[in-house]
């Protein structure tokens, strides 16, 4: 009761403190708990260094705010420290109030009675100390292991930041685990008293740190450069924000020491190291009794139907049912009424408890949690497959530059890039904005110069003009040769006075006009240079193939008497391609490699563009060739790295989406706390008896625990198989979309394993530490005070 | 084996009921031997089932020792008491409390379960028991499916289990009929002679207590000899000692 008191002021000094600044304002730090710990870090930061506050004064942007906001910070200090001294003060015994004798005076006392609610400081110690060092640690071994790297962009020495993390991480969550273990182990209880204290002094102020780092000034000149790695690390985890990285971590870590704390308990309670669960599985299933198959057909049922049909299904079956039934014990009751009693005692069996129906719909719950994770995320992963697969397509896998713009060598890079193992094509390009113009219409472009002979080996240029690999390509070879367009003839009225317009047979399978199939007339005049152009580009322009455009280009032409004239070509329509990318459809326009050359003056090319056999290892393979072609002055870069923007929206968004999801699955959680408190009042007699058989506190927690988990792991098993049943039914059988607005025909799914596992175990680790408050209140109840609940 | 088998010392129990204190036990002293047979009879409120609990580690005393075999039983942490429960001691309730999700097979079982003796062995056992108490035939049955008396004899089944050192039963006989609690009266002695299980029984059946060996009275918070003491005189619970 005193420490009650005591722990009633510590958080008055909370509340004191953490309002005060964000009463000043300046601070902006919303949070009670970091604003007491910023107080005391200001306060001893106050005593003991004059001169940093100064500094600290000079940089916030304020200068008379300062003087009340280092009032905050010292009132935040010293109510601080005086929660402490309540604390301590309250964990004094203090005098016993003096009452009359009792017949008892003198004998010993029940010894459990004495110290059975120890508060067990060695366990704070472990809790406390644990999470401590599993944060030190991380922040440490992460900082080794990256060691010296990258301060620029090359990586000099040390590991990946991804393998250092996971390293670091693991290590550090091994730390908080094994700490959790110890410290209830020692206990034998859950401690949660020691648990929230160790968590607000220990394992807060690290974080709580890191994020005041970000918005003291003087902490981050003199703290955070050391810290950079760290700060990058965490931006990386928080896309783009720092501090939300580090209470991911924080939450890891304190998950990690809460799992470890709940198996110490578990395998240590009952006196010794005991992991089994013979018995207990056995009576929590007869508690559940989740594996009915009425219950997991009906579950199952409902997730892939919805709610409704196998409601009506159950009304048209138990209506049957009744009739039938009750018509035959009415018969049987003529002939037999001890017949027709069976028959009804068979029907009462078939009654439902209220808590079996809990037990549904938690199933039901959890089940539709995992069900929709499942299906949202493989839908979204097939998104991002498609947008992918699309990039890939059109884009080449990676690109080798040089810091200059030319690249005249081109051919020797491409023969050494074919040297590096696991490229399978290699081709030059050169890369430009233009205007294209038509009679119809104008528009902006990208205009790529490319090599018509192996192109065909790093993009699906051609297949997206309709040609088949191992087939000549007639949009490809009228590249290569301009004499093959067949320049368009138009229906005489009908054109717009196009003067080089000349009879031609329908040169691309793609677009058949059916004004093309007239007779030739006229030969054709002027040969101009092949273009290929997008579907949509095409269609704003108003051409076909044969059709004559013309690119326009600010750089590379004359002085005029005004500046530069901009540069001006005629190019003829060869092929028209579609990718199923908008973006590449209306924008990309490609020409010869060597018109590319004449029209930009460019020697040589601008960059190689690669393919890969791996496209996973795109990153590793451009490094190699970064490595083969002795680095400086070429660069390289990989397609994730040209697309970063678009793969860290679709990511971000498929984080958000999991987030929301993992919300439901808490939902459904809630569900199977009120089942298990329910059961365990329910059940608050047969525990007494078990505990009177000689099940001990630890087997209890384990009964409930394992009620929760059977509960969890039927729910998610029918949310998986649902889930996936949905997705095949997706993939096989297709949704369709409107082609006009998506561009992309059906709903794309992608089942990626690792994430699906991951969304199951995520789902019964929920339902798991669920179960965790009720099985303990099932834990505390006393035999006799069981037994005697009637 | 100098040490008593069952010595209780000093033991004091008080319920507190809105701000009032109960001294339900007010220094009980008993020694029991090895193998006796003893009947606990007294006033109803008297505190008997108050002191089989404290006794059966199920309750907790405000002071006293108890010794089992010499040792101290309430020196026992959790874990300890709860293999005491398993292993030492067989429960029979004044209401047989079965668990209602189990078979009487099942149930007479659980002991040996939650011991994890091997399952198909126990479930053998627990019928060979359960044909000894005359109920082979309600093997299958759940509680709800039990007469009374038949579920008392289904709960002495699961005490016998584990081969108790102690058997401790509240009023077995409490709700039967005559011949049906001499009938588990019987068993008792049988058990006791048989298997060599030290028994406390508490039964408010004179003619039941006057055919067991020993009798104790629970009297004024304190076991006395029954042959010693005359029952007229119990003072009430609760009043001022
Ligand atoms: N939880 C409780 N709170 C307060 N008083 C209680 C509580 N449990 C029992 N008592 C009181 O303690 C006394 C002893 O109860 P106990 O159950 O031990 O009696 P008993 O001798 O077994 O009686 P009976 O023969 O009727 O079963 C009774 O007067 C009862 O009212
Ligand atoms: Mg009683």
């Amino acid at each position: 009761m005193l420490a009650l008191a005591g722990f009633g002021a510590v958080v008055w000094a909370f509340a004191a403190a953490g309002v005060l600044p964000v009463m000043l304002g300046e601070l902006g730090l919303g949070t009670v708990g970091f604003g007491t710990f910023l107080g005391a870090l200001g306060g001893a930061g106050s005593l003991l260094a004059v001169e940093q506050q100064r500094a600290a004064a000079s940089l916030l942007v304020n200068p008379e705010a300062v003087g009340s906001a280092r009032l905050a910070v010292a009132v935040g200090a010293a109510a601080w420290v005086a929660g402490w001294l309540a604390l301590s003060r309250g964990l004094t015994p203090r005098a016993a109030v003096a009452r009359a004798d009792s017949a008892a005076k003198g004998k010993p006392l029940f010894p459990r009675l004495a110290n059975s609610r120890d508060f067990h400081w060695g366990t704070l110690a472990a809790y406390g100390f644990g999470l401590f060092a599993a944060e030190v640690a991380f922040v440490l071994v992460y900082l080794l292991l990256v060691g010296k790297a990258s301060t620029g962009g090359a990586v000099t020495g040390g590991l990946a930041p991804v393998t250092a993390f996971v390293l670091a991480f693991g290590g550090s969550v091994g730390v908080a685990f094994g700490a959790g273990f110890l410290g209830a182990a020692n206990s034998r209880r859950l401690s949660v008293p020691e648990f929230t204290t160790a968590l607000l002094y220990f394992g807060l102020p690290v974080p709580a740190f890191l994020t005041a780092m970000h918005h003291v000034g003087w902490l981050m000149l003199n703290v955070g450069y050391k810290l950079r790695e760290v700060v990058y690390l965490s931006s990386l985890l928080g896309e783009s924000r720092p501090e939300l990285g580090y209470w991911l971590v924080f939450a890891g870590l304190v998950l990690a020491t809460f799992l470890g704390i709940n198996l110490g308990f578990v395998a240590t309670a009952s006196g010794r190291f005991d992991l089994r669960t013979s018995y207990e599985s056995f009576i929590a299933s007869r508690h559940v009794a989740v594996f009915r198959p009425r219950l997991v057909i009906g579950v199952f049922l409902v997730l892939i139907l919805g709610i409704v049909p196998p409601l009506i299904l159950l009304a048209i079956v138990s209506a049957a049912d009744a009739a039938v039934s009750r018509t035959r014990i009415k018969r049987l009751g003529l002939a037999d009424p001890l017949l027709a009693a069976e028959a009804l005692n068979e029907q009462r069996l078939a009654a439902q408890t209220p808590t079996a129906m809990m037990t549904a719909l938690s199933v039901g719950g959890v089940g539709v949690g995992v069900m929709a994770l499942v299906i949202v995320l493989s839908v979204m992963s097939g998104f991002e497959a498609d947008l992918q697969k699309k990039i890939l397509g059109t884009n080449s896998h990676g690109v080798v530059m040089k810091y200059t713009p030319e690249m005249p060598e081109y051919a020797e890079v491409v023969e050494k890039i074919h040297r590096v193992r696991g490229i399978t094509g290699a081709t030059p390009f050169i890369l430009n904005e233009v205007m294209v113009s038509s009679e119809g219409n104008i528009s902006g472009s990208m205009i790529k110069g490319v090599d018509p002979k192996t192109v065909g080996s790093v993009t699906d240029l051609p297949a997206s003009l309709g040609c088949e690999a191992g087939r000549p390509c007639q949009p490809m070879e009228a590249l290569e040769d301009p004499t093959k367009i067949r320049a368009r003839r138009l229906e005489p009225g009908v054109g717009e006075g196009a003067i080089d317009d000349t009879p031609a047979k329908p040169p691309s399978p793609l677009i058949r006009d059916p004004m093309v199939e007239l007779p030739a007339e006229a030969p054709d005049d002027s040969v101009l240079p092949g273009i290929v152009v997008g579907k949509e580009l095409a269609a704003s322009l108003r051409v076909v193939v044969g059709d004559r455009i013309n690119v326009v280009s600010p750089l590379g032409g004359e002085l005029g008497p005004n500046g530069p004239v901009p540069k001006s070509r005629p190019f003829r329509v060869a092929g028209v391609f579609y990718s199923g990318m908008y973006e590449y459809d209306s924008k990309f326009v490609y020409i010869h490699l060597r018109e590319a050359q004449t029209f930009f003056g460019i020697k040589g090319a601008s960059g190689v563009e690669v393919k890969v056999d791996d496209v996973d290892d795109a990153r590793g393979i451009m490094k190699r060739i970064y490595d083969a072609l002795d680095g400086y002055p070429y660069r390289t870069k990989d397609w994730g790295e040209m697309n970063r923007n678009l793969f860290a929206a679709l990511r971000l968004e498929k984080l958000v989406m999991a987030i929301i999801l993992t919300i439901i699955v808490i939902v459904a959680a809630g569900l199977i706390v009120a089942t298990v408190i329910m059961l365990v009042l329910e059940k608050r007699k047969e525990i007494a008896v078990l505990k009177a058989l000689g099940v001990p506190d630890g087997g209890i927690v384990k009964i409930f625990l394992s009620e929760g988990l059977q509960i969890g792991v039927v729910g998610s098993s029918l949310g998986l198989v649902s889930g996936l049943a949905w997705c095949l039914f997706i993939e096989k059988v297709g949704i369709k979309l409107d082609p006009q607005v998506y561009y992309i025909p059906a709903l794309p799914v992608r089942i990626v394993p690792l994430q699906t596992v991951l969304a199951v175990v995520i789902a019964i680790l929920v339902t798991f530490l669920a179960s965790v408050y009720p099985a303990l209140k099932a834990s505390q109840v006393e035999p006799v005070e069981g037994l005697k609940s009637e | 084996m100098t040490a008593p088998f069952l010595e209780v010392v000093d033991v004091y129990k008080s319920y507190f009921l809105n701000g009032k204190r109960i001294d339900v036990l007010r220094g009980v002293n008993v020694r029991i031997e090895q193998g006796e047979l003893v009947s606990l009879i007294g006033a109803s409120g008297s505190g008997k089932s108050t002191f089989l609990h404290v006794a059966g580690t199920l309750d907790a005393p405000a002071a006293g020792v108890m010794r089992f075999k010499g040792q101290s039983v309430f020196d026992l942490n959790d874990a300890q008491v709860a293999e005491f429960r398993n292993t030492k001691i067989g429960f029979v309730f004044q209401s047989h409390f079965l668990l209602p999700e189990f078979t009487a097979a099942e149930n007479v079982a659980m002991p040996a379960l939650i011991n994890r003796r091997e399952r198909r062995a126990t479930m053998t056992r627990a019928r060979e028991l359960l044909e000894r108490v005359g109920l082979l035939h309600r093997a299958e049955h759940k509680p709800g499916e039990l007469s009374g008396g038949e579920s008392q004899r289904v709960a002495l089944a699961r005490a016998l289990i584990m081969q108790p050192a102690l058997l401790l039963a509240d009023e077995p006989t409490g709700n039967l009929d005559p011949s049906t609690g001499e009938g588990i009266h019987a068993l008792l002695r049988e058990v006791n002679r048989e298997l060599g299980i030290t028994a406390v029984v508490v039964t408010h059946n004179e003619v039941l207590a006057r055919s067991l060996p020993r009798r104790l009275r629970l009297v004024g918070g304190q076991v006395v000899d029954a042959d010693a003491a005359p029952p007229a005189d119990a003072a009430p619970v609760g009043a001022p000692g």
